[in-house]
């Protein structure tokens, strides 16, 4: 459960225990969709299956019933001066599978500022038809007079 | 993360923690502490815990405290640390999946130096950790308990410092190890390579004496009665009475 060196293990030596474990796990949104017991995390590339079983059910007190790991590959790009290929890292992701009758929804975490952007929007969009509608309103009566044309 | 490589092994911390507890002293329980416990959030229990407090969600701004400091943490019992270990970690936790959410909605993530005080807190926590059990394992044995580390010839007839650790077989009876591990130092390339290398390093120190010595000529030009016990201690390499007899040295105007 961690990146530390352990005692190699044999026959009838001790049990493995973890006592600072350095491992990471972010929960994060689901590139694919999952069904609803299926949660998707990135974790330190080390880990194993069953060590993000443990971690989950020891550290966060969350029962699996399953857990299936990839690693993806990083990204390579081209360096655009110098032309050298730069490769980002890879991620290893853990897809967690609850109980059936468990539903985990990835929250909204920012539903505030949604809001208040959709909301200066609609505001910005009433000004500007105002605007249209009082230049419609001045050059009803004067066709073809260019829009800087006024007393 | 590489502060975490070299660690002993983990046997040896639980042997800490169970000497800790049985030296204990019994407090009466009317007795009133001075210090404050050590405090812990309420469990939300389960996946939310991954997530930071609703109230912080799209804030710009998330007020926190300073990090655990080394001195603080070494008056903690091991329990205690043993339990904060694992609120800064769930608390890492939670930090890194705020932030990448926030990278994948491209929004602000609030205070990002939140995650550095937590690390630089594990950091601590560990080094009083290490820190007690030194301590232990000098008292019980007479060493360190910590990973040994020899100098061995790498590959390229360069030394390297190796850690060592443990094997199931010997390394002498061991024939595939053997075969993995061999290094060809007498093999003519890597020779090249050791004198090429050698070559380039007697190069630089020759080029960085040949400066010190112009700079500490140029030194003595500008200031001819500096302090020359402090110019030698700077610069031990230099000759300084060589310098001085230097034509360069002498200034523009008539000597006394």
């Amino acid at each position: 459960m961690s990146t530390r060196i352990y005692p190699l293990y044999q026959r009838g030596g001790p049990q493995l225990r973890v006592f600072l474990p350095n491992f990471w796990m972010k929960l994060v949104r689901p590139q694919q969709e999952q069904p609803p017991n299926v949660v998707q995390f990135s974790c330190s590339i080390e880990m194993t299956k069953f060590d993000v079983k443990n971690y989950l059910e020891k550290i966060y007190g969350v029962k699996t019933v399953d857990v299936r790991t990839r690693i993806a590959l990083g990204k390579t790009k081209r360096d655009l001066v110098n032309g050298y290929v730069v490769k980002e890292d890879d991620i290893k992701y853990a897809y967690a599978i609850l109980p059936k009758d468990e539903v985990f929804k990835f929250p909204n975490l920012f539903p505030k500022e949604v809001e208040e952007s959709q909301k200066q929007e609609e505001k910005s969009l009433e000004e500007a038809k105002k605007i249209y509608n009082q230049y419609v309103d001045r050059n009803k009566d004067r066709p073809n007079v260019p829009g800087w044309f006024s007393i | 993360m590489a502060a975490f490589r070299n660690i002993k092994s983990i046997t040896q911390i639980s042997k800490l923690f169970n000497n800790a507890v049985s030296n204990r002293t019994v407090i009466p329980a009317n007795t009133v502490l001075a210090i404050r416990n050590l405090s812990t959030t309420k469990c939300l229990g389960g996946l939310m815990e991954f997530f930071d407090d609703e109230k912080n969600w799209g804030v710009n701004e998330v007020k926190t405290g300073k990090s655990w400091s080394i001195d603080e943490l070494r008056i903690k019992s091991n329990s205690d640390l043993h339990k904060l270990w694992f609120v800064l970690l769930k608390e890492r936790n939670m930090l890194l999946t705020m932030e990448e959410e926030s990278k994948e909605e491209t929004r602000l993530f609030p205070s990002p130096e939140r995650i550095d005080k937590v690390e630089v807190s594990m950091d601590n926590l560990e080094a009083v950790v290490k820190e007690r059990n030194k301590a232990y394992f000098e008292l019980e044995t007479g060493e360190t308990g910590e990973r040994k580390v020899e100098e061995i010839m790498g590959p390229f007839g360069l030394p390297v410092q190796h850690e060592q650790e443990e094997y199931l077989i010997p390394k002498h009876m061991n024939a595939e190890w053997q075969k993995k591990h061999v290094h060809d130092v007498d093999n003519a390339d890597v020779k090249k390579f050791v004198r090429l290398y050698k070559e380039k390093e007697m190069r630089e120190k020759r080029q960085q004496q040949t400066r010190d010595f112009n700079h500490v000529i140029g030194l003595l030009k500008r200031f001819p009665d500096m302090d020359m016990e402090a110019l030698k201690a700077k610069y031990p390499d230099v000759d300084i009475d060589k310098a001085k007899r230097s034509r360069k040295c002498r200034g523009h105007f008539v000597p006394k």
